[in-house]
């Protein structure tokens, strides 16, 4: 073992330095300490760590002792040696060893910024130790990803920005997913790696408790929403004999709790969805119920009906209030099932009329419009699973309805779009290739969470591999590939030269490039036996991200196409299959229009409905949504008030201002709904930011009827 | 005189008929169109109409609004000739 001080032995000057600076010598590593010269060490790395035969390491290990011999260095540390054995992989043309003896991680400087300024990728991780830790991790793991989970092509396609990986940073997890509370109703709380283990509740509170440990745990091995469905319906059995104070009080502690900001993911709230439903699902009718101590009660849920009303109008009246200082709870989001057996059971009106006037108060209720005989699970702020035949199977024992999907992989449409040319053909088999390299990405993440999930309970993914019903938590069978896109609008405006509000002709066109990518993910979906589907991407930073690329790639077209202020850098592209957010419909127009699209869009879609600071009656809102589910197609709904809210006072008023209405304070912040979910505007992103300001609010639509404002369709 | 759209799909047992009145009525000189459901402009079309079952046929006027529409069902070649010459 020749140590650098022998090698330099002879040569005077260096001894002085020897003496003076004998600390630079040793290697710095990552374990903290630090260990003599041995340039053996290079040899074994590159042994371990790429497929170099011995004579090269050998040869690359003593090129770099004598780079470091000849070289002033005085602080070696153990990633400048990474680096020098990379560039002599480099010089030899070894790309594919470089790349698996790569070190990935952070810039100092970048390491320092992170720390002090937030990050506004997304806009629900506020900043503090566990975001910037999270940052941290997800950097790395992206890297991470982009190197070793995906292959080349994939990973150059998503950093030219023709499809966006999303949640890199998370490339462990599956994307979001469905649960059922009968899981732990029935089996308690016995997770992998937990140190306690909880029998089955006997009590809501407790089964409250539960319900949020597990959310927790849940939280920290999915990347997106945790939905939970029915959810008034399977705490029914904990709730009878419940005093309308203490059914009123379990309703607020639920929504606190999942208000507050948990541990996992950065420091963010659990995001949260919660099915609800006025009647007794028709799959849930004669499934014998689960209550108190995870056994079954001896009546079907159909006997539940009352108190699973009771606990939804309960949660409601939470939803009315606020919080504390009366803003709108951010999470969790509740969202309705509008059914055909909804208007047929009683009371249906007066619990439309409260959520309506929810709706319109503080902007929280979901309308999730399930036609015909379809059921849906919602989870996210859009993505929903239809339930199958299989399924309703599976409802006779409802803790296995569980759903998740693994990934979502958007389409840049405007950039196909670029691509083209105008030409139809190029066009279409432009979708094509784009949709082949997504069907490519989900197929190298499916294989890399099943290589987790082999390792089962021992393994990085013990909790989804967990076995207590018979089947994996995870059910893979269940999963869904999801393929999202953004800026159809664009894409059509591009290639046709209109807008899809501008002529019929734009809009069929937007149907035909939908229509294409249905049938494309269907084909794939039968080739590979998983399910493809295709779903609004929610496109938080991603509307963003692509109109920058294009900007840089290729102006100077794309500096006519993106949306927003191009000199402020609040560009972006439509959402998914919006039309122009600021193009002025009447809003059942829009509702209706848009709706269009969701029968192909199987993975979930929703209609945004602006509504700015108008607060229009309950009962304009409740003919809204009856209109809505009636006459036409569209999936889901949500109305978005605006509102201020005062960090000096801490009052909340209605409507975006730059100073407060109470106390005139400058030091105010927005409140509205980003894409899914309500939060302050200060987090969000330049795109986002950019769009808020073209929101079109359905001004000329709000009238004053009888002293009150009516959205008036 | 109006035109017809007809909207079928591969495996459909009830298409064949629809399909038929189709043809009788285009000897007729009736403009009539027809959309696969497992074609681009085909789902297109119908998603357009917002036809969610097949078979479903629509008549339409000169000017491109529905003048009725049998969706899942298969009408009556006396029903269709009924509503087109109104």
């Amino acid at each position: 073992m020749a140590t650098v001080i022998e090698m330099k032995g002879d040569q005077q000057e260096f001894k002085k330095e020897v003496e003076t600076t004998d600390m630079a010598l040793f290697v710095r590593t990552s374990d903290e300490a630090m260990y003599g010269w041995n340039r053996q060490k290079i040899v074994d790395a590159l042994i371990r760590e790429t497929y170099v035969d011995f004579d090269t390491a050998k040869e690359i290990a003593q090129e770099v002792e004598d780079l470091i011999t000849t070289s002033k260095i005085r602080m070696i540390t153990a990633p400048l040696i990474r680096e020098l054995v990379d560039t002599k992989l480099v010089e030899r043309g070894l790309e594919q060893a470089r790349k698996m003896h790569t070190r990935l991680g952070m810039p100092l400087y970048d390491v320092d910024q992170l720390i002090l300024h937030p990050n506004k990728e997304n806009a629900n991780v506020p900043h503090g130790p566990e975001a910037t830790n999270l940052t941290l991790a997800e950097r790395i793991k992206k890297e991470y990803a982009l190197l070793s989970v995906f292959s080349q092509e994939v990973a150059d396609a998503h950093m030219r920005g023709d499809i966006h990986l999303h949640d890199l940073g998370f490339i462990d997890r599956p994307y979001c997913s469905g649960q059922s509370l009968e899981y732990i109703k029935r089996f308690g709380l016995s997770l992998p790696n937990s140190i306690a283990m909880a029998k089955p509740a006997k009590h809501p509170e407790v089964l409250l408790a539960h319900m949020v440990k597990f959310a927790a745990a849940l939280q920290s091995h999915f990347a997106g929403a945790i939905g939970w469905d029915s959810i008034n319906l399977f705490f029914a059995p904990y709730l009878e004999g419940l005093s309308d104070p203490e059914l009123e009080q379990l309703a607020q502690m639920m929504i606190f709790e999942f208000s507050q900001q948990a541990v996992a993911r950065g420091g963010q709230a659990i995001f949260t969805d919660l099915n609800l439903y006025w009647e007794i699902p028709k799959h849930f009718e004669n499934v014998p119920a689960i209550g108190p101590g995870g056994e079954f009660t001896g009546k079907t849920y159909s006997d539940y009906l009352k108190e699973s009303q009771r606990f939804a109008k309960a949660l409601f009246d939470v939803y009315q209030e606020g919080d504390g200082s009366g803003r709108p709870f951010f999470f969790p989001k509740p969202l309705v099932h509008i059914t055909e057996k909804f208007f047929q059971t009683p009371g249906h009106m007066d619990f439309l009329y409260q959520i309506c006037d929810v709706a319109s108060e503080k902007g929280n209720t979901y309308f999730v419009f399930d036609r015909g005989e379809t059921a849906k699970i919602s989870e996210c702020c859009r993505l929903s699973f239809k339930l199958k035949q299989t399924d309703f199977e599976d409802a006779k024992q409802p803790w296995k309805m569980r759903y998740c999907a693994l990934q979502n992989v958007t389409l840049n449409l405007p950039r196909i779009a670029y691509l083209a040319k105008g030409e139809d053909s190029k066009l279409f088999s432009q979708i094509g290739e784009f949709v082949e390299m997504a069907v490519k990405a989900h197929l190298e993440k499916k294989l890399f969470i099943e290589k987790l999930l082999s390792l089962g309970e021992k393994g990085p993914l013990a909790l989804l591999a967990m076995d207590r019903d018979g089947s994996p938590y995870l059910r893979m069978h269940r999963a869904s590939f999801l393929v999202g896109m953004v800026g159809l609008n664009e894409l059509v405006q591009i290639h046709t030269g209109q807008e899809m509000h501008q002529s019929k002709q734009a809009f069929k066109f937007g149907l035909k490039v939908i229509a294409h990518m249905k049938l494309l993910v269907d084909k794939f979906s039968q080739r590979y036996g998983m399910h493809f589907v295709l779903e609004q991407t929610p496109a938080e930073s991603t509307a963003y991200r692509f109109a920058k690329l294009d900007l840089k790639y290729h102006s100077p077209k794309s500096g006519h196409i993106v949306k927003g202020d191009i000199s402020k850098g609040e560009v972006y592209y439509t959402n998914s299959t919006y039309l122009n957010n600021s193009a002025v419909l009447n809003p059942i127009e829009r509702v209706r229009q848009e709706g269009l699209f969701h029968p192909l869009i199987e993975a979930g879609a929703l209609t945004h409905i602006w509504l700015g600071e108008a607060r229009p009656s309950k009962s304009s809102l409740a003919h809204f949504v009856m209109k809505t589910f009636q006459l036409t197609q569209n999936d889901q709904i949500a109305f978005s008030p605006e509102f201020t809210t005062c960090n000096r006072c801490s009052r909340t008023s209605r409507s975006l201002r730059s100073s407060c209405a109470y106390c005139g304070s400058e030091d105010v912040d927005g409140i509205t709904r980003i894409t899914g979910y309500f939060t302050k505007v200060s987090s969000w992103n330049k795109g986002k930011i950019g769009e808020l300001r073209n929101r079109y609010r359905n001004q000329a639509f709000m009238e004053e009827k009888e002293g009150r404002l009516a959205l008036e369709v | 005189m109006g035109s017809i759209k007809i909207f079928t799909k591969a495996h459909c047992p009830k298409c064949p008929a629809v399909k038929e009145i189709g043809t009788v009525l285009k000897k007729e000189g009736v403009p009539v169109l027809n959309y696969d459901l497992d074609t681009i402009d085909g789902l297109a079309e119908a998603s357009f109409y917002s036809i969610l079952s097949t078979p479903s046929l629509i008549i339409e006027d000169e000017r491109e609004r529905e003048v009725i529409s049998w969706r899942g069902v298969v009408p009556s070649l006396q029903e269709v000739r009924q509503y087109l010459f109104k």
